[in-house]
């Protein structure tokens, strides 16, 4: 065998390797192009690539253990009510009492705390307007949910999972998970500096999401896919803490979110969109 | 410290979002879906206790940790000769050396065979795998975690958990191509 002088394992089991790195989606694009030439010219590779692309389909055609009802009221009443007995330790409610008993007890079937759990659960969620787990189904369930990723973005160690300034690697490293990524210009001469990107999931769909830095601030830039969606202007949805402004333009509706205050945000989306144009 | 309520919230956007995973690993782990319900409220419960010290990053792994400990805890309580041990890497050489034996004498499947496997043979083929070669399948093909996640989760090097992947998949591959 001739050597390659690609960078690539020479020997068989390395390359093997390479190949399940190359249809997860863990190698960087210039590896990704070096594995696929390879595969190009070798039909043996081309044959076992085939082989694990087939084998995953069918893995992941294997039917999904459905997380029934019960189970999610047993578990949201669990925390439900765990929560009240934090709320109040040396009086815990009865309402509390029961439900740990309940949980507790639900080997030796006593009683019906199944249901018991279930109405705990109901009382719970109208008691907390922030639930908005239990809420993914409402209008505004979107901006709920960049709103959460934002701020499990602040407390997270990093808010990025792919650090870099360049849009040649956010881009890349986007597509390769999602197989899109919204325009990601650099605009750290306005002040605005592109520190990376993530995925986030909302509704239960993972999307891409774009982080800037201004002074001290993160800016959660948000793209939800849009098929042929209408251009839209920025629209005001702040509340709670947080500036939230969002604007379309056609392939993706873009949600930003920061603690900035609402004129900066706004300049944020104004730059955004003339860079977005121009690339 | 978080407030109660702030930490019920953390609760629902940190666990509930990702039971059905949990319940996926649960299930492949302990070999059944009822054991699967009580291993994940298990871990519920521990997640719950330990929710403040969620530290940000990938909920879906942060909690799936939790279900692979209590999955392991809980097969230890109940069915202790169930566990085979998983430091004894001389025995996986040895097993994948066996495999790619067998690979070389029989010939790979046709790729449109495998695309035609009967899922419950598939199934089968999963829960037959050594427990270091299934459970590292199932985090990446099954709940989809990347592989630094997967090696941190499992605390070993991303090279075993690229090598334990592919000698997993070559497994599978040889079982669906021999149950034609």
């Amino acid at each position: 065998m001739n050597a390659h002088n690609d960078g690539l394992p020479e020997d068989a089991a390395g390359m093997n390797l390479m190949l399940h790195a190359l249809i997860d989606g863990e190698l960087d694009a210039a590896a990704a192009m070096a594995v696929e030439r390879r595969i190009a010219a070798d039909p043996g590779l081309a044959a076992e690539h085939a082989r694990i692309v087939a084998l995953q389909g069918v893995v992941s055609s294997l039917p999904k253990p459905q997380v029934s009802d019960a189970l999610s009221a047993r578990i949201a009443a669990m925390a439900a009510a765990g929560n009240a007995e934090v709320l109040r330790p040396r009086a815990p409610t009865a309402q509390a009492k029961t439900s740990r008993r309940g949980w507790a007890a639900r080997s030796f079937g006593s009683f019906d705390w199944r249901a018991m759990a279930a109405s705990i659960m109901i009382s719970a969620v109208l008691a907390s307007g922030a639930t908005q787990w239990a809420m993914q189904r409402a209008p505004d369930s979107f901006a709920a949910g960049v709103a959460n990723g934002h701020r499990r973005g602040l407390l997270a160690t990093s808010p990025v999972d792919v650090v870099s300034s360049d849009r040649h690697t956010v881009k890349p490293w986007l597509d390769g998970r999602l197989g899109l990524s919204p325009p990601a210009p650099d605009m750290a001469k306005d002040g605005f500096a592109l520190i990376g990107g993530r995925v986030e999931v909302i509704g239960g769909r993972p999307v891409p999401a774009l982080v800037y830095r201004h002074r001290e601030h993160l800016i959660t830039l948000v793209a939800e896919p849009q098929n042929a969606g209408a251009v839209t202007e920025p629209v005001d949805l702040s509340e709670g803490g947080f500036s939230l402004v969002q604007w379309s333009d056609g392939a993706f509706s873009y949600w930003a979110i920061s603690d900035m205050e609402r004129p900066e945000l706004d300049d944020f989306a104004a730059r955004f969109r003339a860079a977005a144009v121009t690339g | 410290m978080l407030s109660s309520n702030a930490q019920a919230d953390r609760f629902g956007e940190v666990v509930m979002p990702h039971l059905a995973d949990a319940l996926s690993l649960a299930r492949w782990l302990t070999g059944n879906a009822t054991d699967a319900e009580d291993v994940v409220q298990d871990a519920c419960i521990k997640a719950h206790a330990s929710i403040a010290s969620y530290a940000g990053g990938n909920a879906r792994a942060w909690l799936l940790t939790i279900v692979r400990n209590s999955c392991y805890t809980w097969l230890a309580r109940n069915r202790p000769r169930s566990i085979v041990s998983v430091g004894d890497l001389g025995d996986l050489a040895e097993m994948s050396a066996a495999h790619a034996a067998d690979v070389l004498e029989r010939g790979s499947p046709e790729a449109s065979l495998i695309a035609k496997a009967d899922l419950a043979a598939l199934e089968a083929a999963i829960a037959a795998l050594p427990q270091p070669f299934r459970e590292t399948l199932v985090l990446r093909d099954i709940n989809g975690l990347a592989y630094r996640d997967i090696a941190a989760m499992l605390g070993v090097p991303i090279g075993t958990v690229m090598s334990r992947l592919a000698r997993a998949r070559g497994l599978l591959i040889f079982d669906l191509g021999r149950a034609q």
